[in-house]
């Protein structure tokens, strides 16, 4: 069975996580396996909470976030909208220098390191003032490995 | 999110379990800050219980990892479930702490 749930969100800290735990219910449901219900759910925990914390200013009267989650046959796929300030995360993060000390590190750029290395296929496009950000994540090869 | 500490001499075990993100990471925060101000400077994290974390819960282990470095002691983690073990590995914490399999091995690691 296919399954498809639409979520709008506030502008709250909390949120990401609502939509993690709701993730997590209807990829169980799904029979996902646990490795991979564990991975997208943290990409799309990650995801929100750039969105979140990040691309709104203070005037957040027009602020509006909408999660798509799909549960098909062969695949998981999540879109991820908002209108808020143009940002790509694939593009605009900085990434993390994995060999530094613990005093030299900093811990920005780690939550898009792990989504990109957690998710199978990220894509993001600005169309007519909203960041729309797609995360794809094939089952098959998995089940295939359980054969 | 939980914390239970056991303290021993200038080291601890802080056992955490549930689920630390960006919504509960200041309590996590908050928890560790604590114990390292007790004067603790070897800290175990037991992750036994430990559900889900994100980069969220890797930034509070880096303060803690460097207050506890300063200290003369450092972090150690054990009993990490294996996808939390992906996320240390992922994001190059492996690097900055040990991950031992039993609470003891990571304590006795402190030890002289």
């Amino acid at each position: 069975m296919e399954v498809r749930n639409e979520l709008h969100l506030a502008l709250d800290g909390d949120e990401p996580r609502r939509v993690a735990e709701m993730f997590e219910e209807m990829a169980v449901e799904h029979d996902v396996p646990v490795d991979i219900v564990f991975k997208f759910q943290l990409a799309l925990d990650e995801l929100l909470t750039n969105v979140v914390s990040y691309a709104f200013d203070q005037d957040t009267s027009d602020a509006a976030i909408k999660v798509t989650l799909e549960m098909k046959n062969d695949r998981i796929v999540a879109m991820i909208e908002d209108n808020g300030r143009p940002f790509n995360p694939l593009l605009d993060a900085p990434d993390p220098d994995l060999g530094l000390s613990a005093e030299d590190r900093t811990i920005g750029g780690l939550g898009i390191h792990l989504t990109k290395a957690f998710v199978d296929t990220l894509s993001y496009e600005r169309t007519e003032g909203w960041n729309r950000l797609s995360l794809v994540q094939p089952l098959t090869a998995h089940s295939e490995e359980n054969a | 999110m939980n914390v239970e500490t056991s303290y021993s001499g200038t080291t601890a075990v802080a056992t955490v379990s549930g689920r630390v993100d960006s919504a509960n990471a200041k309590d996590f925060d908050q928890a560790l800050r604590a114990i390292i101000d007790k004067g603790v400077s070897g800290l175990v994290v037991d992750c036994s219980g430990l559900r889900y974390m994100s980069s969220a819960g890797l930034r509070v282990l880096l303060i803690a990892i460097r207050k506890t470095n300063a200290a003369g002691g450092g972090l150690a983690l054990c009993q990490v479930p294996d996808h939390i073990r992906e996320v240390l590995e992922v994001s190059g914490f492996v690097r900055l702490t040990k991950v031992f399999d039993t609470a003891a091995d990571a304590q006795a690691s402190f030890a002289g």
